[in-house]
């Protein structure tokens, strides 16, 4: 069979998958705290093509035939969506001027990939990580996140805030009604092993890099901003431009795939063909 | 049906309450003591979709593969977004000078005035911020405190504020002591209730400016309303802490997010025209 229908049968599904990246990152661009994924492509795993041929040696009984082949190169066989790379630049901040609302600013990290979290616990009892800091105080004066997950301190446990009135300093130190505790912060060195799960939230993959307290030093630097929530980090123009690109590729091989359809048909009607 | 469709539909119908919601504030500019909403946002549920579509593929793709990756296997597609919940900005409101004896402001955050509200079986008390009072006249020669809507306005112990009609003056001192001037003689007659919400967020909002706590037993109670000795201004209204700069900043970028979405819709609609054209 033609080789190639598949191949641009591959590209139009892969460019789908792309724009279906692409417009989640539209969805989410006014998210507090998305990290624009990225998605890459890569070719399906490559044919290796192989001249047939034959070379003669002479002998006294007229020539030996010999097979010899000679690489001629690869051949991709289509491409698939391998990955979607969350891109965990810090996104600016708004005002709100709301107290449970709280931005958290890297600073100076140790790791290129490095990145903080604000450590949240799932209904599940799982440690989780977010980097949406648009909070609230729930019915029983815990800090909570929109899903009414806990805010964790530095412990491991939820933080009871009694009321709306606390202030959190620059450093994380959460002071309500004079009982100061420090908000459970997380440092990921490869925060590319984190799996996103939902809701804003990041689980660690498997394999992944151990995640330490941001405050146990090695040059982590943050700050926290109370009443400030940090934006998506999503470029609507950029993912604008990126999807009408998609969309090109995407018909690109759409009229490859044609043009397959019409060798085919020639192939049936024409060659075939008895006058 | 096509994903990025119904993540973008999904989205659109989010933005939609988010203009709403701002619709709903920006009516609001001039109610006194009404407290502006925010909506934000969330993102969705991810999925996780394996792509290795057989066992032997995924051998193959792994020795040149895991070098290649940044990320655990498989990738994972988001669902649009969500309206997370509608934060309230508990922020004082500007004072604006009335001068009439039943305007009255609270001049602390989170303070609220009582009101009895008939519900189906007896009465429920309600709060509000908003100090415009009245005194409505009962056919037995007394006057009732009400509010703009007629809803009796609940004091320290209570009950309905009522006083006894014919009465010189009135005027409503700062911790809510209200004087009646009669022949010449001023008397507290009553005492206004003024209580403290220290999680405001959880008072449910039941129109007309007013809240009411959660029909939820659990939350009910506690540390939730207490009762406090307020500060109160009278001959002054607090106005609505609507900031309409802000509103209209935020409708144009929910409208914006909007069109995306419907971009979105879109290209993917011309992206299914394409791939039925395949067949023509």
């Amino acid at each position: 069979m033609l080789r190639g229908f598949y191949t641009a049968a591959s590209g139009m599904m892969a460019n789908q998958r792309m724009q279906e990246t692409l417009s989640n990152n539209l969805a989410n661009a006014y998210t507090p705290g998305y990290k624009a994924d990225q998605g890459t492509m890569r070719a399906f795993p490559e044919l290796l093509i192989q001249q047939m041929n034959q070379t003669t040696v002479p002998t006294r009984s007229g020539g030996l035939n010999l097979p010899a082949g000679k690489q001629i190169g690869s051949l991709h066989t289509g491409v698939y969506m391998q990955e979607t790379v969350p891109k965990f630049s810090q996104g600016d901040l708004r005002e709100t001027g709301i107290k449970t609302d709280l931005a958290l600013l890297n600073g100076n990290l140790p790791d290129d990939n490095g990145s903080l979290f604000f450590n949240v616990q799932d209904e599940a009892g799982n440690l989780r990580y977010t980097r949406n800091g648009n909070f609230t105080v729930d019915g029983e004066g815990f800090l909570t996140t929109t899903q009414g997950y806990y805010v964790l301190d530095d412990a491991g446990s939820p933080i009871q805030t009694g009321g709306m009135d606390f202030d959190v300093s620059e450093n994380g130190t959460l002071t309500a009604a004079d009982v100061t505790t420090q908000l459970g912060l997380s440092y990921s060195p490869n925060s590319f092993d984190l799996e996103k799960v939902g809701n804003g939230l990041y689980a660690p993959g498997e394999d992944a890099a151990p995640i330490v307290d941001a405050r146990a030093g090695g040059g982590i630097n943050f700050s926290i901003s109370q009443g400030f929530l940090e934006r998506s980090n999503v470029a609507p123009a950029r993912v604008m431009t990126e999807m009408m690109n998609t969309y090109r590729s995407f018909e690109l091989n759409q009229r490859v795939l044609k043009a397959y359809d019409q060798s085919l048909q020639k192939t049936v009607t024409e060659i075939a063909r008895i006058r | 049906m096509n994903r990025t469709m119904m993540q973008a539909s999904v989205t659109m119908g989010q933005i939609q309450h988010k203009l709403d919601i701002i619709g709903h504030n920006l009516a609001n500019t001039n109610t006194p003591g009404y407290k502006s909403r925010q909506a934000d946002f969330s993102s969705l549920l991810f999925q996780q979709i394996d792509n290795f579509l057989d066992e032997g593929q995924e051998e193959a793709t792994d020795e040149i593969g895991v070098q290649n990756r940044l990320t655990p296997d498989g990738f994972r597609s988001g669902s649009g977004a969500r309206i997370a919940h509608t934060n309230i900005d508990l922020s004082q409101g500007n004072l604006k000078k009335t001068d009439r004896a039943l305007d009255l402001a609270l001049l602390e955050g989170n303070h609220l005035f009582q009101l009895q509200v008939a519900i189906e079986n007896g009465f429920e008390t309600q709060y509000t911020r908003s100090g415009n009072f009245y005194l409505s006249a009962l056919n037995n020669g007394q006057v009732l405190l009400t509010n703009a809507d007629g809803l009796p306005v609940l004091g320290e112990d209570g009950q309905p504020i009522q006083l006894t009609d014919n009465m010189e003056g009135m005027e409503i001192r700062e911790d809510g002591a209200i004087l009646v001037t009669r022949n010449g003689n001023t008397a507290v007659e009553a005492q206004l209730g003024i209580v403290e919400a220290i999680r405001p967020r959880v008072l449910e909002a039941a129109g007309s400016n007013r809240f009411r706590l959660p029909a939820d037993e659990v939350l009910a109670g506690e540390g939730i309303i207490e009762n406090v000795d307020g500060q109160i201004q009278s001959g002054t209204l607090e106005t609505s802490n609507v900031d309409i700069s802000k509103q209209m900043t935020d409708m144009l970028m929910a409208q914006r997010a909007y069109q995306f979405n419907a971009r979105s819709i879109s290209t993917s609609d011309q992206m299914m025209g394409l791939i039925s054209q395949l067949r023509s």
